[in-house]
């Protein structure tokens, strides 16, 4: 098992490094330069730009740029410098990290409690109306683009006339200490991006463990377990829900890198202090080496996720073995 | 015993037969599948439903609101109708105000001459549904209102279905072509091919999803023409889409050359070609036409985020994500809220697409009944 | 000749003489003609930030955000007057220019602490302007501007209070210019070179970051809020010797999107917002309606008129000809329904353009309104008729040259609520005339680029008016750096005289004019340049003005004394004023 992982892990590495050149590339290859975003300053002048082009080492050739930054990380984990916020990157992302990981597990999390129980319930109780109704919901959940998911809410909080729209907290309780009363502040902010990026977690979640859950209640080992009058409890728990739920575990690994991408638009529409918007604006700026880091974390984060569910399986499957 | 009619020796009936049967027997599915059918019908037919052209603006009727059809006249049953109206600016909001006049009724008439539109390569003028302009020329009829440029939003939704329902269409074309040669390649030669192609996969696997979505969207030059754009768009979304799928054929593939039949046509001198084209390609119809069911939805989302990004489809072309960038912000959710109407649709056709593609799955599969 | 500023100098000149006061506060204006009346001290006012700023430096980095926060934490040596646009002592309580014009010398404030208790001196200004400023490798300097003729502005301290610059060759808009920032030598002195670049980061201690302007950095949490206290040290009072600013804290909460803020504000987070003319109905409504708010418009000096560019170097040879071609541009300005585009795209909050120069700028004005003409697209049709384009093959197009259409890409920005639909209004309105318009959008952001890069045929885009026309001289001098719809008057090297032999005759003229206007000291000799520029402008249009577009913005109705104000203008801060009732 180890020195499966250990070569799992070794063999990420080429993986990454092409995926680092082909994002450089693509980043690389967008018309425009990082410092047009400044020409309508009025102070900006040709030697301004020759100055920063020349500070930013963005005279040298790109392939001397992608190989700066990629010996910058194997040398000494340094991941570049954020032209647009004049600090490294590592930096930048930090200070966003907590947030970020914080909203999307708790998403996560909170999806996977009412998606799976959802799911199952579903499975079994196929044509009675609630399963119906959560069914559909699961479907609605799907078809609606999550902006206008998050629109047609700051829109209802308005009108309701709550003013926990956007960001996470109320301006007051931004830099106050902790509190009960900034910890009721941050739920009552939280639930409308949550809402919005779950809803569609929640829908296909669901799904997939409700098609499984059906696709093992009609397998062998558990009408063997039904004919052995084995109770129902049992029955549902130790061997259908056991199996059911190991595709649904290669599917969070899978979700890891939505850690940062899943709340992208969410995080712009909503003014969450996240990853997400970091990441578009980044690529829309040429800030390159933030693009290029924000880019091989995701990839990092779902080469991992996919390793992690492997192992994960490995564990909970006792057929699935790896050598 | 009771006598019963014997029943005559039942034909056995083929795969595809009981899984229409099984498929029919989902009413969601049913639904979704005409649903389907009646947008993708107003998509085509879409020049020829849509009584004016995307881009005519009616100068004096920004932001109309959608007018109702009435058939009662002042009491009297009347062929439908519907009410012009005078729009002006509320002098202390400044919002556009529309007032109908219910004076005269502007008849709504069927089969009748506007502006022209190509249908299938054919220049016509032929409209659906029309109402007399009239000797002014300031009688319309806008069943979904206007925008703030005064253009029908119903034409223009209609319209914007074609982009926005085709996106997925070519998108999976590209895709799946592209997955079921490497799938194939991959499984029915194995060896360095196939590992080549699996590294490939790996590759593009570890992509994830949208912020390589956005960054390859930035690349599309700005300067193209809108038409380019729209391949653009679809190259880009299938281009990351065909990955997964190539990996689930190369293991059909993998399966399939086991069977008998296939090694058969391989010892009788079948090219390759013919031999994955003609015996293993059929084999997996079922599973493709699922997937690609399944995942046409994604594209269509894609298109819209893409779109709401200023990222996607651009003027003069439209699509429903463009027309919900429009709608996309508070005054026009307080004021104007028509413009969402096209939301409406995406909504319908997503879910239209899966209860279609889920009922098929559940169809297919013949295990879990 | 000497320049006595203003009458409050005068007055305070006179205080100080009469031994009153050894530190001399400045009194505020009374605006009354702005509705500013005495507030009452406390409080504390929210605005939006459209992003983190990136730094704290306003000298490292070129970032908008900053200078919003940045205005309300520093000074310069002079300011705006609210009302007038002129300028008037700030940091300097005085100055005087010598009789050729070329020898500035300011007078500091007296008395004038920084926020931490510092004393603010002639060091501080030296060292501002020679290692920030007109430091070549500070990216967000202005060395540009200290080098005149190829020479070098010289800076010098003359005593404690007292500096003196001494420029190459006279230039009236100097004084103009001076309303850069001023920061403490005792916290900044130890950055040289390009490492200012990297003084005052995003976590530096707050109590660090020591200014003279009305408010002090207190807090800054990374990607959501920089709140601002008052800074006790203030050197202005309201008109009756109060001290300002009248509020305790200033708080920014940093809201990427437009339509978030909007929610924001109507939420009540945030207190006060600047909006636009598609907005403005909304808001008004919800006003109307009794929300606590009110939704201001005001016709202020500053804000960018867009107008439509068309590329005399286009790469089309035929095109370039005709877009050179002033009887095609005025042509085509007959095509330009600016009565449809005010009232569509800004809901007719705005009004007709002036030609480089606001209508509201009564320093400069000349109305050219005349000029404009009416939007007639049968007139247009025989203008361009009788420049020999006509529909030639019966296909609705006007033709170029024989077999070829007139067909003209049109630039502009998808991420705006004005450039979509005027691009498509211009459009529909060019398709009536029989010219073919291919709309190519791009991001906002990359407009100027575009322009600047000679990319386009013809482009839709604004630069933002300015109090003097010098300050806008790289725009509108043919040949300036920014005078992009005919980039080959450029010359090779900023700087160097530009390509004067491929100028048209009208454009030699505008360049001597604002190469004469730029050295003469004379006001009224100036202002009749500036007239006529604006009027050769208007005649032979190298770009063809839309609209200006008027000022709104939404305030809470718990503050009095709100007045307008665009963003980051250096020296044009009202919120001391702000008070909350």
């Amino acid at each position: 098992m180890l020195t499966y992982t250990l070569r799992r892990i070794l063999g990420m590495l080429p993986t990454l490094l092409i995926i680092s050149a082909v994002c450089f590339t693509v980043i690389k290859l967008q018309p425009g330069s990082f410092t047009d975003q400044y020409l309508e300053d009025p102070r900006f002048t040709k030697e301004t730009v020759a100055a920063i082009t020349r500070q930013l080492g963005l005279d040298q050739p790109a392939i001397v740029q992608y190989g700066r930054w990629l010996w910058g990380v194997v040398t000494r984990l340094d991941f570049g410098f954020s032209f647009a916020s004049n600090a490294p990157v590592i930096t930048q992302i930090g200070e966003r990290l907590g947030w970020t990981v914080f909203v999307a597990l708790l998403t996560l999390l909170l999806s996977w409690l009412v998606a799976v129980p959802l799911g199952i319930y579903t499975a079994f109780n196929r044509n009675g109306l609630a399963a119906s109704v959560a069914n559909f919901l699961g479907y609605v959940g799907l078809a609606i683009p999550d902006f206008l998911v998050a629109l047609l809410l700051v829109s209802l909080t308005l009108r309701l006339g709550s003013s926990n729209v956007g960001g996470l907290f109320s301006p007051a309780m931004i830099d106050a200490p902790w509190s009960w009363a900034r910890v009721g502040d941050l739920l009552a902010h939280l639930w409308i991006p949550v809402l919005a990026v779950g809803l569609e977690g929640v829908a296909g979640l669901m799904r997939q463990m409700r098609a499984s859950m059906l696709d093992v209640l009609s397998q062998d080992y558990v009408r063997t377990a039904r004919a052995k009058g084995a109770a129902q409890q049992t029955v549902i728990w130790r061997h259908a829900v056991r199996n059911a739920i190991n595709p649904l575990i290669s599917l969070a690994g899978l979700s890891l890198p939505t850690l940062i991408s899943g709340t992208i638009v969410i995080s712009i529409v909503m003014n969450l202090p996240t990853i997400g918007p970091l990441l578009y604006e980044s690529l829309l700026n040429k800030d390159q080496y933030t693009a290029l880091t924000l880019l091989m974390l995701s990839a990092v984060l779902l080469l991992i996720g996919n390793l992690l569910a492997d192992l994960a399986l490995a564990w909970a499957d006792p057929r699935v073995r790896y050598s | 015993m009771t006598t019963l009619p014997a029943p005559a020796a039942p034909a056995t009936p083929s795969p595809f037969a009981l899984a229409l049967r099984r498929f029919r027997k989902s009413r969601l599915g049913v639904i979704g599948g005409w649903l389907l059918a009646a947008l993708y019908l107003s998509a085509l037919l879409g020049g020829f439903l849509a009584p004016y052209g995307i881009t005519t603006q009616h100068q004096g009727f920004e932001y109309q609101p959608p007018q109702a059809l009435h058939v009662m006249f002042q009491g009297k049953p009347m062929r439908p109708f519907v009410y012009g109206s005078k729009t002006g600016r509320d002098p202390v909001t400044f919002a556009k105000t529309s007032v109908p006049d219910t004076t005269t009724p502007v008849p709504i008439a069927f089969f009748v001459r506007g502006e022209p539109y190509n249908f299938l390569g054919l220049r016509t003028t032929w409209h659906l549904f029309g109402v007399d302009p009239g000797p002014d020329n300031n009688r319309f009829y806008f069943p979904f209102g206007t925008d703030q440029l005064g253009r029908d939003l119903f034409s223009r939704t209609l319209v914007g279905g074609q982009v926005s329902l085709t996106v997925g269409v070519v998108g999976i074309i590209i895709s799946f072509t592209i997955g079921i040669v490497m799938g194939g390649l991959s499984g029915y030669y194995g060896g360095r091919t196939d590992n080549l192609i699996q590294r490939l996969i790996e590759v593009l696997l570890s992509f994830p999803r949208l912020p390589i979505l956005l960054a390859l969207s930035t690349l599309i030059p700005a300067s193209w023409p809108s038409t380019y754009v729209y391949l653009g768009i679809v190259a880009v979304l299938a281009l990351i889409g065909w990955a997964s799928l190539a990996r689930v054929v190369r293991g059909q593939v993998l399966s399939a050359r086991q069977v008998e039949y296939v090694s058969a046509a391989q010892a009788v001198g079948a090219s390759d070609l013919r031999v994955i084209l003609r015996h293993i390609v059929p084999n997996l119809s079922s599973f493709l036409v699922i997937t690609a069911t399944l995942s046409l939805p994604g594209y269509i989302l894609g298109e819209s985020t893409l779109s709401f990004l200023g990222l996607g489809i651009k003027e003069p072309m439209t699509s429903w994500g463009l027309l919900l960038k429009d709608a996309g912000n508070l005054q026009t959710v307080g004021l104007y809220p028509w413009l969402l109407l096209p939301g409406l649709f995406l909504f319908v056709a997503v879910l239209a697409f899966n209860f279609f593609g889920d009922a098929l799955r559940d169809a297919a599969d013949t295990q879990s009944r | 000749m000497m320049h006595r500023s203003t009458p409050t100098l005068l007055m305070l000149s006179a205080l100080l003489l009469s031994g009153l006061a050894a530190a001399a506060p400045k009194k505020s204006p009374t605006y009354t003609s702005l509705g500013v009346a005495a507030g009452k001290a406390g409080g504390n006012y929210t605005l939006a930030l459209g992003d983190s700023p990136q730094s704290f430096m306003y000298y490292g980095v070129i970032d908008n955000n900053l200078g919003l926060v940045a205005q309300q934490l520093f000074d310069g040596l002079v300011e705006f007057n609210l009302d007038t646009y002129k300028i008037e002592p700030a940091l300097a309580e005085s100055w005087t220019i010598s009789p050729d014009g070329k020898v500035y010398t300011f007078k500091l404030r007296q008395g004038v602490k920084w926020s931490d208790g510092e004393a603010f001196n002639a060091d501080d200004v030296v060292f501002t302007y020679q290692q920030l400023v007109a430091n070549p490798e500070a990216r967000a300097g202005d060395a540009g501007n200290f080098v005149i003729d190829g020479k070098k502005v010289e800076i010098d301290k003359v005593d404690a209070n007292t500096v003196r610059f001494t420029l190459p060759r006279p230039s009236p808009a100097f004084l103009l210019q001076q309303r850069y920032f001023i920061m403490p030598q005792h916290q900044l002195g130890k950055f040289k070179g390009a490492e200012v670049n990297n003084a005052w980061p995003t976590n530096t201690p707050p109590a660090e970051i020591v200014g003279t302007g009305p408010f002090k950095l207190q807090s800054y949490t990374p990607g959501q809020k920089v709140g601002l206290v008052k800074n006790p040290n203030y050197w202005k009072t309201d008109a009756a010797g109060t001290k300002l600013p009248y509020l305790n804290s200033l708080d920014f909460l940093i809201i990427r999107d437009p339509q978030a803020q909007v929610a924001s504000f109507l939420a009540g987070n945030i207190d006060q917002l600047n909006v636009t003319g598609a907005q403005f109905p909304d808001l008004k409504q919800k006003e109307v309606a009794g929300a606590a708010f009110k939704v201001i418009r005001s016709t202020a000096l500053f804000g960018s008129p867009p107008f439509v560019a068309y590329n005399f170097d286009a790469k089309d040879p035929a095109l370039a000809k005709l877009f050179s071609d002033t009887r095609f541009r005025k042509a085509m300005q007959l095509a330009v329904n600016r009565p449809r585009i005010i009232d569509t795209v800004y809901n007719g909050l705005a009004s007709l353009p002036g030609h480089g120069v606001a209508p509201v700028n009564k320093a400069f004005y000349v109305n050219t309104t005349a000029q404009l003409g009416k939007f007639d697209l049968a007139a247009a049709g025989k203008a361009l008729d009788a420049l020999g384009i006509k529909d030639t093959d019966g296909d609705g197009v006007r033709n170029v040259s024989k077999g070829k259409n007139l067909e003209i890409d049109l630039t502009y920005g998808t991420d705006s609520s004005v450039y979509p639909p005027m691009a498509t209004i211009l459009q529909n309105d060019f398709k009536q005339l029989g010219v073919k318009v291919n709309l190519k959008g791009i991001l906002s952001s990359k407009l100027l680029s575009t322009g600047l890069s000679g990319d386009y045929e013809m482009i839709l885009h604004a630069f933002g008016d300015q109090p003097d026309p010098e300050l806008r001289k790289p725009i509108w001098q043919p040949g300036g750096s920014l005078y992009y719809w005919h980039r080959s008057l450029q010359p090779a090297v900023d700087g160097q005289t530009p390509n004067i032999a491929k100028m048209q005759p009208w454009e030699k003229q505008i360049y001597d004019i604002f190469d004469e206007a730029s050295t003469t000291t004379a006001a009224a000799k100036r202002k009749a340049l500036y007239a006529r520029w604006q009027l050769l402008f208007a005649q032979y249009l190298p770009v063809t003005p839309i609209a200006k577009p008027e000022n709104i913005a939404a305030i809470s109705n718990k503050y009095g004394n709100y007045i307008y104000n665009l963003g980051v203008i250096p020296g044009y801060n009202p919120v001391p004023l702000v008070y909350q009732k």
